[in-house]
């Protein structure tokens, strides 16, 4: 099995000079191939420059960027408060524990804590039990002029 | 897995060298299917090292690509941290069967890259081209610089399929099904684009710095 030209070309122009980043499969083909082409060799020293030239490009030191990035990390991973109670409400255990009951219990916590809101604050709301004077004495001021005409 | 472990044991019963190297070289794709599973079960349940040990395994690849893509290292920073925060809540979305940790890590920072890009052209600008157009003019520098800093230039000038292509193939040494898989694209795609970067970067550099300087 050989490799035509036409491939051999695609190889270089796609993938460069260096054998190492040329795909696993055709590799040995065509070192093969370029082994027995001068000009196949003369098409991979046009390329060599190139890669030469890509070589020397290395990034900057980046370790700042690489310790806040951890930083933030650990602040990511120890989560906040509100994740370390659904956490104890409602540990990792399911996929399908955790895809509806915690949106579910995140969903309801919001009335739970208007209706233990609107107990603790009644905002003057009484309880309508009156006696039976003071509803006589309500009905006393009611005007019944027209009802007895 | 259990296909590859015996095929892993047959081979190293055969004795050959080519067998031997056959069986080294599955046996660490092997080990590194187990450890991807087993860090990210163990990050999918909420194990906070797990998390810390796969960013700190896979900091330096990522940053350094999106660095390559993006030239600046504040934005950098930022789509690191995303691509990790990413890691952290959209762990139970990776599929061992399809992409390997290093392989979907590098998907998310590609499309966080490409949307970074599109949404802000005019943040492409060049950390590091910046360094050299600050002070002193390419006549003043060394050869060297003087390449160096066209090269930067040419690749910045690439559009972001392409430029990202180029990177992950001479940087990162991923093979070409890896690189297709993280730009989402057919292998047969990726030559393509891959001809044409490396097309326009000749082209550029030749422009640049004439004929005699690139080949």
């Amino acid at each position: 099995m050989t490799l035509s030209s036409e491939r051999f070309t695609a190889i270089v122009e796609a993938y460069g000079s260096q054998p190492a980043r040329w795909p696993a499969e055709e590799r040995a083909l065509a070192i093969a191939y370029s082994a027995a082409h001068p000009e196949a060799q003369a098409l991979q020293t046009e390329f060599r420059a190139l890669d030469d030239m890509l070589d020397q490009f290395q990034v900057a030191d980046l370790s700042l960027l690489e310790r806040n990035v951890l930083s933030q990390v650990a602040r990511t991973s120890e989560g906040n408060v509100f994740d370390h109670l659904l956490d104890w409400l409602l540990p990792h255990s399911e996929k399908l524990a955790a895809w509806l009951w915690r949106p579910a219990l995140v969903a309801c916590m919001p009335l739970v804590c208007g209706i233990l809101l609107a107990d603790y604050f009644s905002f003057g709301i009484e309880g309508v039990q009156n006696s039976r004077e003071e509803e006589l004495y309500l009905l006393s001021l009611n005007d019944y002029t027209e009802t007895f005409e | 897995m259990v296909r590859a472990l015996s095929r892993l044991s047959s081979a190293e019963t055969c004795g050959t060298s080519d067998n031997a190297l056959a069986a080294a070289g599955l046996r660490s794709t092997v080990l590194k299917m187990t450890d991807d599973q087993e860090l990210m079960t163990a990050i999918q349940a909420g194990n906070a090292r797990a998390y810390e040990s796969a960013v700190k395994k896979h900091l330096k690849s990522i940053s350094h690509y999106a660095f390559r893509m993006l030239g600046d290292s504040k934005d950098t920073e930022d789509i690191t941290q995303e691509t990790f925060l990413r890691l952290w809540t959209h762990a139970d979305t990776w599929r061992s069967e399809k992409a390997s940790v290093s392989t979907w890590l590098h998907r998310i920072t590609h499309n966080l890259c490409i949307d970074y890009m599109r949404k802000d052209k005019s943040a492409i600008t060049s950390e590091y081209l910046d360094e050299h157009e600050s002070s002193e003019r390419p006549a003043e520098l060394p050869d060297r610089e003087v390449r160096l800093t066209s090269l930067k230039e040419a690749l910045a000038q690439l559009p972001e399929r392409q430029r990202s292509a180029i990177v992950l193939n001479h940087y990162h040494g991923f093979s070409n099904r890896e690189i297709a898989e993280i730009m989402d694209i057919s292998v047969d795609a990726l030559e393509s684009i891959l001809a044409r970067a490396r097309r326009g970067l000749k082209a550029e550099l030749l422009a640049t710095m004439g004929p005699n300087k690139n080949n």
